[in-house]
């Protein structure tokens, strides 16, 4: 491929919100950042399985009175715990699903905003912007509550192996999920500097990968933590 | 393929995607309808008092039906991979993907073995 060829593509793609396109045909920013989410996927692959794991035998100490365990939680959760056979008292499924739809809702904001800035218009991406950044506040708000109450409960990071597996799990979406918060407000930044218009679209792009990477773990964390007892 | 070919390739490629071909915003309003509906009914499902299959199946299936629409419509996946030039890639990706679910499951059944009998 000669210099000038890739110039003229790039020029090209430049002009129209894109980046540098690959011979792939697409550009090796919005590549990149597949890979990294590659790599995101195996560190929630691994945290899912090991809350599974940690479930599983922290749900059979239980049930065979193992007292090292037992003795870990308040007795009338434990009781809870041993006459359904699972973590499942434990969870507000009604509050859970409030946060889910949130989430979910915050994944349309975010298409709609690279749809506005593709499109130019800058006052509905820095609207869609602040409604994704508000809807994953409220989530973590709502995340927050559910730790708090956890704590009450009685189910803490620390006191058996359940807590620390199910902690880090959640834990680690919500840090996840507070990163693409500062990502959003830096982008509606940008744009009241006027720093970020059309040219600027993949930047968004990017940036809207990782909410919906974010909600794509949120959805299978949902049902396989709290749905499937 | 000569040099030439190929980056003609990938300036068609480019001017494809410039030429949006992303989904319009009522596609989007669409998906999230159906992802809704689709949570509402798992809650609902999981209310229905079922155990075993007939209650982890159809969750599972609902929850792999989300994750592919938010992986194929909102991050573009289904879009992009169309693009990508050639279908070795495509291939390749998809073959990574079957790989990493392979790994998973006998990593998770290795693990699970060791602590169901050996503790």
């Amino acid at each position: 491929m000669t210099d000038v060829t890739v110039d003229q593509v790039v020029d090209h793609h430049d002009d129209h919100g894109g980046g540098h396109a690959s011979s792939l045909g697409l550009s090796n920013m919005k590549l990149a950042f597949w890979l990294f989410l590659g790599s995101e996927c195996l560190l929630f692959g691994a945290l899912i399985s090991s809350y599974l794991l940690s479930k599983t035998r922290f749900i059979t100490e239980i049930i065979a009175g193992n007292p090292n365990v037992v003795s870990t939680m308040p007795a009338e959760l434990i009781q809870e715990f041993q006459e359904k056979g699972s973590v499942e008292p434990m969870f507000d499924i009604p509050f859970t699903s409030l946060s889910s739809f949130v989430l979910l809702m915050s994944s349309l904001s975010m298409v709609l905003a690279h749809s506005a800035i593709v499109k130019g218009d800058q006052r509905n991406t820095r609207l869609w912007l602040g409604t994704t950044a508000m809807l994953g506040s409220i989530f973590i708000g709502g995340q927050i509550y559910e730790f708090t109450a956890f704590y009450r409960e009685g189910l803490t990071f620390t006191n058996n192996l359940f807590g620390s597996a199910f902690f880090t799990l959640t834990g680690f979406h919500g840090i996840h999920v507070t990163g693409g918060i500062i990502m959003l407000l830096s982008l509606l930044f940008l744009s009241f500097q006027g720093k970020l218009n059309s040219s600027r679209a993949e930047t968004v792009e990017l940036v809207g990968l990782y909410w919906h990477f974010v909600d794509v773990v949120w959805v299978l964390i949902f049902t396989i933590v709290y749905l499937i007892p | 393929m000569s040099d030439t070919a190929i980056s003609e390739n990938a300036h068609d490629t480019a001017h494809d995607h410039d030429a949006h071909d992303h989904p319009q915003e009522k596609q989007y309003w669409v998906i999230f309808a159906i992802l809704a509906v689709l949570t509402a009914v798992e809650v609902a499902w999981s209310y229905l008092g079922l155990t075993g299959p007939a209650l982890v199946l159809p969750l599972i299936v609902m929850m792999l039906a989300k994750f592919f629409l938010v992986a194929g419509v909102f991050m573009h996946l289904y879009f992009d991979l169309k693009m990508l030039n050639g279908k070795y890639f495509t291939w390749a990706f998809a073959g990574a993907v079957v790989l990493a679910v392979i790994v998973y499951l006998v990593v998770f059944a290795t693990f699970h073995f060791r602590f169901a009998y050996f503790g």
